[in-house]
């Protein structure tokens, strides 16, 4: 009799399990099917104008968009919840790794083939997207920092096309509680960019730390020569500030900055970054793009959905719509083709900037950069710490805390 | 094959994008704006105009707006122009003592004829000869001079091409105000100046400027300083930071600075060290013109986040964890009173606006143990599941033991 119930309680078990780790959960009507949920944390504007889109190319899904907040911790919490977890969510490529590992995405080269990818997108985009070989994202546009200048104050023939005379031009007009350049010097994703021109960086292509690299240390020690002559503090509000009340001359920022400065009447010129004269490298920042990343019960589950509304992303009107929107650059080539695009200074002016740009690492360990990265720049640009040994102590604490998160 | 094609057009189109950002692009958005000309008695003196709309925007910041010039073409007009959006006027002179009653414009440029205080006519038919001189942006610029030096003027011009805003030396006088500071105007595409006085005699040497608001104090010898900020605003008297830390942060320290121009108050991280002060706070004084400090111990390891603070004013500040603090303006009666949980529960919002707005730089080292603790892909409900099948099982199985026992 042990026997029989030991059987009728391993079969009932394994029945169990089994059931589990097949459909994780009740068949879903034909409604639940043609719903696709799309977590984001955009402005208005933005998701706004896609779900517009949407509506209008794939009129038989129901598509919702939902505002997270604190997207990237939700997604950690509910990430394989199907009940809870969104179908898709739209975000940086920068996270990528993080989920992928939790094993909650799929890859988009389930749902279009990859050969159409790469027909449609431009190369980089998709670059950014691959995270072991797999992309796990389908890009809509990309984001990078470009040099904005006021041209009240820097004429077009004197804005400085090499760093030498970038810090000549703050020497000269750094003055009276007016500032020649400012940026987010502090910031490890704004000096990534000299990081990146002197031929370092903050983590290799491997998820290698990359702060005590030669060219990280000499990036650092000529970097700070720059904040000598910017403000202390240098947060965003700072910096953004600044520049559109017309205390800074020029600055490195997002497109984002753009709306806000032509709000504010400036005659705003965007220019080339800076060349540095000891690499002949410019200022290298890193790119961003934002696109869709497909969860893999959405997938699995809401195949036919999820494959009309990617197919629906890479419709050209998208990233046209979007660019309107956000100033940004459509990652879809053929949206180039369009006068609305190709007529904007500004997103053309990242398009050809993004040519020295380098995608924003995607793995998971870059979480642990940004943060040590953080540190390391308050401890040169703020403490007036030693270059080499702040780098090396920050190289070290690194890799131990990478080697933790393994 | 397809990718390689691709990477190629995209090298040709983004080499010949470069080249056309080696001329830097324009992205310009001025305002738009009318004309309003004015014909004014001979007794009003220096006309201005007032301008707003009916929302209420004011088109100047204080009354009686607008100084208004006069045009050397057409004799007796003064011109100004004013945001297209403010449709209402008054034309005012004497230092805003005679006015006329409000006026409402159609838009466009306009031609106000004003015979006295209660009579005014507006034509949008041009009533002076010639092109209306094309709007100049301006902006002011104060100086304090020596008593010796009377009746100072302004001289300014654009370097190195050298054009002058004014039409000869000494240049256009400066107005004086009641603080004794003079004020003057220049056209936005200067970039130098000097500051003369004396008929000229006595002058500074070139200063050169950014076309923006600014102070200049003059010495009796020419030599000058500059600022872009008023030296006349208030400055906020030093105030006393009093703080209770957390036992574990050693020898806490104070960082504190103005936002968002960015001025610190010390010069390097992680700041002043506190001292003790009484009743078991520990104290330090800053310049009373900040408005945001972190509070961090052991050499700046750990850190409160940025604490938005009122200016002007005396703090204490109790901490109990990084992002756990509460900020009062008056001593607390009983500090020791506020537990972790209240000032956790309490503290003012932190701020967390510098990363919300860069998706790009999103940072979170805790992601290591979320990703390890949330990797399994079963779901809780599936879980539930399982769990009352097993539960049936077993009762099941346990009915047929007792079952085959009675048998």
């Amino acid at each position: 009799m042990k026997k029989i119930i030991t059987l009728l309680l391993s079969v009932t078990m394994l029945a169990g399990l089994l059931c589990g780790c097949g459909a994780q959960g009740p068949s879903l009507t034909e409604e639940e099917k043609n719903t696709i949920v799309i977590w984001h944390d955009k402005e208005e504007a933005v998701s706004g104008a896609l779900l517009e889109e949407l509506k209008t190319l794939v009129p038989d899904v129901t598509v919702q968009m939902e505002y997270k907040s604190n997207l990237t911790e939700a997604l950690k919490m509910v990430g394989n919840d199907p009940k809870a977890a969104p179908d898709m969510y739209f975000f940086a490529h920068d996270k990528i790794g993080v989920y992928a590992e939790m094993g909650i995405l799929a890859p988009v080269t389930g749902l279009i083939d990859r050969q159409t990818l790469d027909a449609a997108y431009v190369p980089m985009t998709l670059d950014a997207a691959v995270y072991k070989g797999e992309i796990y994202q389908l890009p809509v546009y990309f984001e990078t920092l470009l040099f904005m200048y006021n041209r009240r104050y820097m004429a077009d023939e004197a804005v400085p096309d090499t760093t030498e005379k970038l810090y000549a031009y703050m020497e000269e007009k750094t003055r009276g509680g007016h500032y020649g350049f400012v940026e987010q010097h502090s910031t490890a994703y704004y000096s990534a960019g000299w990081i990146h021109g002197f031929g370092g960086c903050i983590m290799d292509e491997n998820g290698q730390a990359g702060l005590s690299l030669p060219e990280t240390i000499t990036a650092l020690e000529y970097h700070r020569k720059f904040v000598e002559l910017m403000p202390g503090e240098s947060e965003y509000a700072t910096v953004n500030t600044l520049f559109q009340e017309g205390k800074a001359h020029a600055t490195i920022g997002g497109p984002w900055l753009v709306s806000a400065a032509r709000a504010s009447g400036m005659d705003l010129g965007i220019a080339a970054m800076p060349v540095i004269d000891e690499t002949q490298i410019p200022i290298s920042p890193y790119m961003g793009v934002q696109g869709v990343q497909v969860l893999k019960y959405a997938a699995e589950n809401k195949t036919e959905a999820a494959r009309k509304v990617l197919q629906a992303l890479m419709q050209p009107s998208v990233g046209v719509a979007l660019a309107r929107v956000s100033g940004c650059a459509p990652a879809v080539e053929a949206c180039y083709e369009e006068e609305e695009v190709s007529s904007d200074d500004v997103v053309m002016a990242m398009r050809a900037t993004a040519e020295n740009t380098i995608p924003m690492p995607n793995r998971p360990e870059m979480d642990i950069m940004w943060t040590v990265a953080a540190d390391l720049l308050v401890n040169i640009n703020m403490s007036g710490q030693d270059v080499t040994e702040s780098c090396n102590a920050a190289q070290q604490n690194a890799e131990e805390l990478i080697k933790k998160m393994q | 094959m397809v990718k390689a094609v691709k990477r190629l057009t995209w090298l040709i189109c983004t080499f010949a994008m470069a080249l056309v950002l080696i001329k830097p692009v324009s992205v310009n958005a001025e305002e738009e704006r009318s004309a309003v000309y004015v014909q004014v008695p001979a007794d009003w003196d220096a006309p201005c105009v007032w301008a707003w709309d009916e929302d209420g925007n004011n088109a100047f910041e204080a009354w009686p707006g607008g100084e208004t010039e006069a045009d050397a073409g057409n004799e007796g007009w003064y011109y100004i122009w004013i945001p297209s959006w403010a449709d209402h006027v008054i034309v005012n002179a004497n230092e805003g003592s005679v006015q006329t009653g409000e006026l409402v414009l159609e838009g466009g440029n306009a031609w106000i004829t004003v015979e006295d205080a209660e009579n005014a006519a507006v034509s949008y038919e041009a009533l002076t000869k010639g092109d209306i001189p094309e709007y100049v942006e301006k902006f002011e610029i104060h100086v304090d001079v020596p008593d010796s030096w009377e009746a100072p003027c302004l001289w300014a011009w654009s370097a190195p091409d050298g054009t002058n805003a004014f039409a000869a030396w000494p240049g256009e006088a400066f107005k004086q105000g009641e603080d004794g500071w003079y004020t003057g105007k220049a056209p936005v595409w200067v970039n130098s100046v000097i500051v003369n006085a004396n008929e000229g005699s006595v002058q500074t040497e070139d200063i050169a400027i950014d076309p923006a608001e600014l102070w200049i104090t003059v010495e009796e010898d020419g030599s000058f300083e500059f600022s872009y900020d008023d030296p006349n605003a208030v400055s906020a008297p030093d105030i006393h930071v009093n703080v209770q830390a957390p036992a574990d942060w050693e020898a806490p320290c104070l960082w504190a600075w103005s936002a968002p121009d960015g001025t610190n108050a010390f010069a390097a991280w992680p700041g002043e060290p506190f001292a003790a002060g009484e009743e078991g706070w520990l104290t330090l004084s800053v310049p009373g013109w900040i408005n945001s400090v972190i509070v961090n111990g052991s050499e700046g390891s750990v850190q409160t986040t940025d604490i938005s603070v009122e200016t002007g004013k005396d703090i204490w500040l109790v901490v109990t964890g990084p992002e756990a603090y509460e900020v009062f303006y008056e001593k607390p009666a009983d500090a020791a009173a506020v537990s972790n949980e209240e000032a956790a529960g309490d503290t003012e919002a932190a701020d967390a606006g510098e990363t919300a707005d860069q998706t790009q730089a999103a940072t979170n080292a805790d992601t290591t143990a979320d990703t390890q603790t949330t990797g399994t892909g079963l779901g809780t409900g599936v879980i539930v599941l399982i769990v009352v099948v097993c539960a049936v099982a077993a009762a099941v199985a346990v009915y047929a033991v007792k079952k085959r026992k009675k048998a």
